[in-house]
Order: C-alpha cells, then sequence, then structure tokens
C-alpha cells in the first residue's frame, strides 16, 4: 500500500510539471519554445580564439550558463553540421571549448577567428558530480584532448579548494610539441603535484626530457587507494591500462571515474547514436562511475 | 459508458466523417498496385481495408521522416511554424496503439521533443481489435500491452461496440452522437485477449546476452535495415545539413530516420565504429526492444507486431531463437544484479 | 582603390576550376549532371567549368581542382587520357558505375573472345586485347560517385561540400533502407531477384518504386553479407549462376574481394 502511494504522488507531479510545460507551450509563440527545447541551437559570440598546438584551439564563449565541469556542448555551423565538444572551463561569465581538428566541423570551426560566431547548444549530459568527493584526495589523469573536460574539473578545485584534500595530476601528451593549456600548466604545477609525461620526443627540436606514457607514472607512483578518487579520461587504451593499473592498487570500482565517448546527434538521449547498454552517453553520462559501464566495454 | 454503431450505419458514419472540412481521416487502405496496406487518407468508404493489420506502421505521420527543424540564413534562424490538419486515425490496432505510447514517452523524456507533439496533440487515435493473431509472427500476448486509446472498437459480428479511452475520444463521438446508441454490454478483459499471440515464452532476456544461439540469426542477418524502418516504435534519427544551391550559407537541418543495424550508426569522427560488429548490433536492436526501455519505463519497447520479422527478408524469428535458448547451458553469463 | 579591392575580391571568391571528362563509356553519367536543369545556372555561380565534352566551346585548363572522370579503360587511348588528365588535376572522382567499378563494359571480363566477337564486333577490327577495368586500377581515385546513372542530387551535394571545404560523406546505407521509406513492398518476397539488401543506396530507390527490382549498379555496401544474400536467393528459387550473374553485372570486378569468384567462363 505504502509503496503503491509513493508511486501515485510520483507520477502525480510528473502530470503537474508536463501541464506546465504545456500551458507554457500555448501560452508563447512556437518559436520561442522551441529555442528553449535544446534542438535549436543559439548563436554565440567567440570573445577569445585560442591556438594551442598545430591541430588543437580553445574558444572562449560569451555564454553565462551555468554548468558543471565534464558536461559537453553541441557546437556547429549551419550548412557545415554539428559534433559535441566538451566545456573545458567552470565559470557562470563564460564558457570556454578546446577543440582538437579532426573532422568537417572542427575543421571549420578552426578557421574561425576572435569576433566571430558559433552556433551551440547544451549543456548536456551528467558532468562530474563533485559535491560528493568533498574531503577526499583527487588524483587526476588524462590523456591528450582527454585532459580538456578535466580542465575544468581542476578549475572547480582550485575555486573550492578548501573541500579537497591532496590533489595530483597525472597529464600525458604525445610530445612536447602537442601540449595544450600551457599556460594553466604553469599555475598547476604551483598549487597541485604535477607530472606531465610525454609519449615520444619531438620530431625537430632537441629535447631532454623523460619520454614514456602516463600508465607508466602511476605504476611507479606510490599513493594508496584510502580516501581517494581517481577521474580518467583519454583515448580508451589508456583509460583501460590505467584501470588494470588501480586495480593492482586494490582500487575500488566505485573509486574510479572514467568519460565515454560515442557519436552524438541530439544531445536529449533520443537519437540513440550514443546508447550504451540503455545507457544514453548524451543524457546518464559522459561521465560514468566505472562499475556503471564495467560490463559493456565491447559495446 | 459504452456505445454501439451498427454495421449498416457504419458505412454512413465514415462518409459523413470523411465530408466533414478541416480533418484528414486516415486509415489503412490497400494499394491497388502491389497489395501492401498502409495507413492513408481515405477517400471513399470502400478504400477501407480492416482484413489485416497495415503493413507499414503509423508512426510516420508523427515521427516524420523527413523534419525540418530550422532554416538558416547567413546567421540566422528561423523556425518553420507548423499547423498540423486534426487528424483522425481510423483502425490502429492494439500493438500500434501501444507503440504510439512507446514513442510518446520518448519523445518526451529527457527534453521534450515540440516537432512531435504539435502532430501527436493534433490526432484522434481509434483503435480496431483484433480477437486472433494475424500470422504466425505476431507475438503481442508476451509483451504486456496496455490500453492506450481515444476510441477502440470491437467486431461484435452485426455491430461495433465503441469504447471511450479519453476526453479526446469522447468529445469525438459526442459531436457524432447520431450515429451510436448507448449499451450497458462491456467485455471483460478475459474476451479482449488476442487468441495464441503469446509466442515469446521469455520474460527476462538479460542472461541470455552471451548465449551462442544468437549467431543462428547474426548469419542470417543482412543488414536491410527493414527491422528498423518498419518497427512501429522505433525511433532513432540523426541530423543533415542541407544547403541551397543558390547560397551555400542558406539552408536547412533536417531530421532524418537512422537505423540501429547501419555499421555507420555508431561512427565517430576518426573513423572510428563502436558496434562495428554485427552481432553486436543485431542483440542492440533486441534488447533495446526489450530490455533497456523495459528497465527505465517499466514496458517494452516492442509491442509484438511482428512486422521486423514479417518484412525481414531472410524471416529471422528472434522469438524463436529466444525461446530455444536454455539458461542450463554453461557459457550463459550469470544475471546481473 | 577600387580596382585593387576588387581584384582582392576576386582572388578570396576564386571559384574551384571543374572539369568533366569522358573515356570509353555511353556519356550517360554526363548527362545525369546535366538533368539538373534548373540549378545549373546556380552551378556554374559555384564552379569554374572548364571542360565538358558536350560543350565545344570549352578548351580545358592546365590545372584542374576537381575532375569528374566517367567510364573505364577499355583502350589504350583511354589510359594514355586518364594518366594526362591525373596529372592535372587536385582531385580525382569517378563518376558512375563504369569509373568506379567497371559496370557492363566489364563484363567481357567474364566471357571467352570468341564467344561475343562475331555478335557484336563481326566488322569492328580494331578491337584491342586491353582487359576493361575501372580507372583506379591505373591512378587514384580520392572520391566515388557510383551508379548507372549516377544519382543527380548526389553529384549536386558532392559538389555543395567541395566548394563549402567539407570532406564529402559517403552513402553507406543499403538499397533497402531507402526502398522502406519510400514505402514501397518488398521484391523479393513477389520472387523477384532484387539486390537490394547488399547495394549502397542514396539513389531513392528509384527502380523498387517503379516496380523493378535491384540490379545492385551501385556497388555493394561495406557491411553486405553476399553470402547469406546468395543463399537466401538459392533458396527462392533462382539458379546460382543466374544469381552470380546477376550480381557480377556492374559491380563483377569488385566483387573479386568479397568472396565472389570473378572469372568464370561460363557464357
Amino acid at each position: 500500500m505504502i509503496k503503491n502511494k509513493k508511486t501515485k504522488t510520483k507520477s502525480t507531479k510528473k502530470s503537474l510539471k508536463n501541464k506546465k510545460v504545456k500551458k507554457s507551450r500555448t501560452a508563447k509563440k512556437p518559436q520561442k519554445v522551441d529555442l528553449v527545447y535544446g534542438l535549436v541551437p543559439k548563436k554565440k559570440k567567440i570573445i577569445d580564439f585560442k591556438r594551442e598546438t598545430s591541430i588543437n584551439f580553445t574558444l572562449k564563449l560569451d555564454w553565462k550558463v551555468k554548468h558543471d565541469p565534464g558536461q559537453f556542448m553541441m557546437v556547429g555551423i549551419p550548412g557545415i553540421g554539428e559534433c559535441p565538444i566538451s566545456i573545458c572551463s567552470y565559470s557562470d561569465q563564460y564558457v570556454e571549448l578546446s577543440i582538437r581538428e579532426v573532422g568537417n566541423v572542427t575543421k571549420a570551426l578552426g578557421n574561425l577567428k576572435k569576433g566571430g560566431f558559433v552556433f551551440a547548444r547544451g549543456p548536456f549530459g551528467r558532468g562530474y558530480p563533485m559535491h560528493y568527493f568533498k574531503g577526499n584526495n583527487v588524483i587526476i589523469v588524462g590523456g591528450g584532448c582527454g585532459i580538456a573536460p578535466l580542465k575544468g574539473v581542476i578549475e572547480y578545485i582550485t575555486k573550492n579548494r578548501t573541500d579537497f584534500k591532496d590533489v595530483l595530476l597525472y597529464l600525458g601528451y604525445r610530445s612536447p610539441d602537442d601540449v595544450i593549456f600551457e599556460e594553466q600548466l604553469k599555475s598547476w604545477e604551483k598549487k597541485f603535484c604535477l607530472n606531465v609525461s610525454y609519449d615520444k620526443a619531438p620530431a625537430k627540436s632537441c629535447y631532454d626530457g623523460k619520454v614514456g606514457f602516463v600508465t607508466e607514472l602511476i605504476r611507479k607512483s606510490k599513493f594508496d587507494n584510502k580516501n581517494k578518487i581517481v577521474f580518467i579520461c583519454g583515448p580508451p587504451i589508456m583509460m583501460e591500462t590505467v584501470i588494470n593499473i588501480l586495480k593492482k592498487k586494490k582500487f575500488n570500482n566505485d573509486q574510479i571515474y572514467i568519460s565515454a565517448e560515442r557519436r552524438m546527434q541530439c544531445g536529449g538521449g533520443k537519437c540513440g547514436h550514443c546508447m550504451i547498454h540503455g545507457v544514453y552517453v548524451c543524457k546518464d553520462g559522459p561521465v560514468f562511475r566505472y562499475d556503471e559501464l564495467m560490463d559493456y566495454k565491447n559495446d | 459508458m459504452n456505445y454501439v454503431l451498427k454495421k449498416e450505419v457504419f458505412s454512413k458514419f465514415v462518409n459523413s466523417v470523411l465530408k466533414e472540412k478541416g480533418i484528414d481521416f486516415i486509415a489503412p487502405v490497400k494499394s491497388e498496385q502491389n497489395d501492401i496496406i498502409k495507413f492513408q487518407k481515405l477517400i471513399s468508404f470502400s478504400d477501407l481495408c480492416l482484413d489485416k493489420n497495415a503493413y507499414y506502421p503509423l508512426k510516420e505521420w508523427f515521427f516524420k521522416k523527413n523534419e525540418v527543424l530550422f532554416e538558416f540564413k547567413g546567421d540566422k534562424i528561423t523556425i518553420p511554424e507548423k499547423k498540423p490538419k486534426p487528424k483522425i486515425f481510423f483502425g490502429v490496432r492494439r500493438c500500434d496503439l501501444n507503440s504510439i505510447n512507446r514513442q510518446d514517452v520518448a519523445f518526451s523524456e529527457g527534453c521534450w521533443d515540440p516537432y512531435y507533439f504539435l502532430e501527436r496533440e493534433a490526432s484522434t487515435l481509434i483503435g480496431y481489435h483484433c480477437f486472433e493473431k494475424e500470422d504466425n509472427y505476431c507475438f503481442c500476448g508476451s509483451v504486456g500491452l496496455e490500453d492506450h486509446y481515444d476510441l477502440m472498437f470491437y467486431d461484435r459480428g452485426d455491430y461495433f461496440l465503441v469504447e471511450i479511452g479519453s476526453k479526446k475520444g469522447a468529445w469525438f463521438l459526442k459531436q457524432r452522437i447520431r450515429f451510436f446508441k448507448k449499451t450497458t454490454e462491456r467485455l471483460s478483459a478475459r474476451k479482449k485477449v488476442i487468441k495464441n499471440a503469446n509466442r515469446l515464452q521469455k520474460k527476462n532476456i538479460a542472461p541470455f546476452y552471451d548465449h551462442k544461439n544468437w549467431k543462428k540469426g547474426v548469419d542470417l542477418c543482412l543488414g536491410c535495415t527493414s527491422c528498423n524502418t518498419l518497427c512501429p516504435s522505433c525511433y532513432c534519427f540523426e541530423f543533415k545539413d542541407k544547403v541551397n544551391i543558390s547560397n551555400l550559407k542558406n539552408g536547412k537541418r533536417i531530421r532524418e530516420w537512422s537505423a540501429c543495424q547501419l555499421k555507420d550508426f555508431s561512427e565517430v569522427a576518426g573513423n572510428h565504429i563502436f558496434r562495428s560488429d554485427r552481432e553486436h548490433r543485431f542483440k542492440h536492436r533486441i534488447y533495446h526492444q526489450l530490455q533497456y526501455f523495459n528497465e527505465k519505463h517499466g514496458k517494452h519497447l516492442c509491442s509484438g507486431c511482428g512486422r521486423c520479422i514479417r518484412g525481414c527478408p531472410t524471416r529471422i524469428d528472434f522469438v524463436g531463437i529466444l525461446n530455444n535458448m536454455k539458461t542450463k547451458k554453461p557459457n550463459v553469463k550469470k544475471p546481473k544484479k | 582603390m577600387l580596382r585593387k579591392q576588387k581584384i582582392e575580391k576576386k582572388k578570396k571568391n576564386k571559384k574551384p576550376v571543374v572539369g568533366f571528362y569522358a573515356i570509353t563509356g555511353c556519356q550517360g553519367c554526363l548527362l545525369s549532371v546535366l538533368f539538373n536543369e534548373d540549378k545549373l545556372f546556380d552551378l556554374t555561380k559555384l564552379i569554374d567549368i572548364k571542360a565538358f565534352p558536350f560543350i565545344k566551346q570549352l578548351e580545358g585548363a592546365k590545372e584542374f581542382d576537381v575532375v569528374f572522370m566517367e567510364g573505364l579503360v577499355a583502350k589504350k587511348n583511354d589510359l594514355k587520357e586518364l594518366k594526362e588528365i591525373r596529372a592535372k588535376t587536385k582531385v580525382l572522382v569517378a563518376i558512375g558505375a563504369c569509373a568506379c567499378t567497371g559496370g557492363i563494359p566489364a563484363f567481357r571480363n567474364f566471357m571467352k573472345e570468341d564467344n561475343y566477337k562475331h555478335l557484336v564486333y563481326h566488322k569492328a577490327m580494331h578491337l584491342t586485347d586491353m582487359k576493361p577495368t575501372p580507372i583506379d586500377k591505373y591512378v587514384k581515385v580520392d572520391y566515388y560517385l557510383p551508379g548507372c546513372p549516377p544519382d543527380k542530387n548526389e553529384i549536386l551535394t558532392f559538389i555543395k561540400d567541395f566548394v563549402l571545404g567539407k570532406k564529402p560523406e559517403i552513402y553507406k546505407k543499403p538499397v533497402c533502407f531507402d526502398c522502406r521509406k519510400e514505402g514501397n513492398p518488398c521484391l523479393l518476397d513477389s520472387g523477384k531477384l532484387c539486390l537490394g539488401p547488399i547495394t549502397r543506396g542514396n539513389c531513392g530507390a528509384v527502380c523498387p518504386s517503379g516496380g523493378l527490382e535491384c540490379w545492385g549498379c551501385r556497388g555493394p555496401t561495406d557491411d553486405a553479407n553476399i553470402k547469406t544474400m546468395m543463399s537466401l536467393l538459392e533458396k527462392k528459387g533462382f539458379d546460382v549462376s543466374h544469381i552470380k550473374k546477376r550480381m557480377k553485372s556492374f559491380v563483377g570486378l569488385k566483387l573479386a574481394k568479397k568472396g565472389i569468384d570473378t572469372y568464370e567462363q561460363e557464357y
């Protein structure tokens, strides 16, 4: 009986919500309503365009929108297309997007300049639930352009530094030429325990530093699993090896957070392209606790 | 309160609705050229075909094959204003009524889809009950169908028994009350059961994901996507930008149907395909229909109409494959907690 | 000042130089470019057509951005012309079934010479001994626009994408997808030898919509399950050699990679 009551109240609440939605829909002109529901992008001004490497660049958009670290946006140019880009900032005042030129849309975005416009919708998805981790030690492992969403996490931590204990950063780049967020690295070095690795030495300039994968850094490190949360983002092979190493260090599955990459089109959990075993990456992700996804590696 | 519509009056009723202005009357019609039944705008009463369920589902009337989301001219975006004509859908079977309800759920979940619901709100659904399964492909009895209709017609020999399911239906009936008579007759749930249609014996298919019997179906699959396009409840789509040839800065963004059986369905930039295996794609559709949707919403996405088997060139009977699976085999994974 | 600005503008808005060429073939593919009748005028605003076999005034250019090549290599002259053009252009697009997959002329590969020589060519003594092959055997082809004839809208979208700087999208859905969207009945069910399930779409399923079975002119999809298709058609009562003949009619040479034996001298 009690259970029934609960479900009833829930359903009535839901129907109330629906009614509200419908009322607002009839009250306003259809154009404005459509914009609200996220299928139609908004025009946003680029207030800063920064080229990080030959193929990476960062866009700063004049858009006052609340977002969690780890969420993403659908950014595009009408006529060319749209693609999902993760937000790499944590601020109420602007949105920063770090983009790598891979496909049609990202290449077209790379030709834009400061003062230009992009069309974006979002933010979509579930970011890192940072408020859960108060009082924990944080380990951040990023590889290549997977560092972009983690930059939002780092900015969150710098803003709420007292909530977290030790912060360890392990960042891997392909070579010193491919370093993104070079400026930020300097400030992170002062505040946190920063470890950077390069897979290869650069082809032309002489480079004297260490060469090796991030996974090696973690294998050699001496931290234990107590009161620790790990965020991993990067190429799938890197994430898998890092997880294996962490398992050997006796980390639990619920201490590890990974982010999944899929093809996304609608951003609202409908189009089905991003579905993994019934989970929509665009709506229920892109950040997942490892035990939510660990059985579905092949799908 | 139920109503009765006598069969002598039935043609008069249909003809009077056909004459009404501002309303489209859409019903299953048999094409003269190729013998298939489709939901089309009815022109004369003699075209109406109620012997069999339609070969093509109803979904294309709500979830359009090509829907213009917006038009752009340079930096300006305009949304085409739409005022869909009120439509009466007649002769919709129980399975199709349920699949429309599933699409309602899918398109209202998360962000509410205005394009779909504009059409949906302009529609009145009048059902037509089948008392027996149409052919061996039907399995609607085993997916747990619910009652979702505005009006429902039950064929009782020389008259139709009409049940009202919603205010919309009641309003529709009230306007045309001269054709109907009140009655106290009621059909019990047992009498409404569609006979011999509970072919799928498995209630939970989750433990069989890694079963080796799937290979029988996968080997037969041609990847033609008939199962997706014929399915009344499949709702996957994709966006496409189409630019005008006269000015490449102008154009429109279109929402098109997509199909999860396509290899490039899960392809990302950099040419990586996540479900590149035919087996994964094949199982993905069935598990979405019979498990994933159920986990979220408490009901199957599949409505058991059997179109995916009827329309498949090789007639892959996944229901039969599922029925033949046994839990005791050693290579079966344990159910997840 | 104004002149300078105008010149600068012209430089910026330089239209891509495009050429249409044809070697051995029926020229039908180039005709399907012209079928975009009402859009041809807009098309000339986008691109600078410097060569087109049907227009005698055009004299070609030294360098091309894109060349659309129709036909296949069946004579030694063809090969010479093809290689010359490839050297001139940045992007080479094979247009039509002949250029992409071999098409009907390549059927000569599957026949004994004695069997056809007396039929058609008894007066033509200039038959050369070259085996007809699609152009990508000899030169690098950047994009393929298959079909016999190719779809006029596909050509237009290709040009639009190219001018916009997009990488032209390759359509990977089968004909069945288009056909079901058109709302047609399945021709396999009515006992016709339809190759829709294994053939690349984007033709709008014109043949099945008109009641004619798909002959597979646009080539197999990446995902084509030819083995099952063969056994399905065999079950429907078709002769194996008949099925093979049909499958090979447009794309015989390309099917070799997909597991169908190509060189059978049956006819």
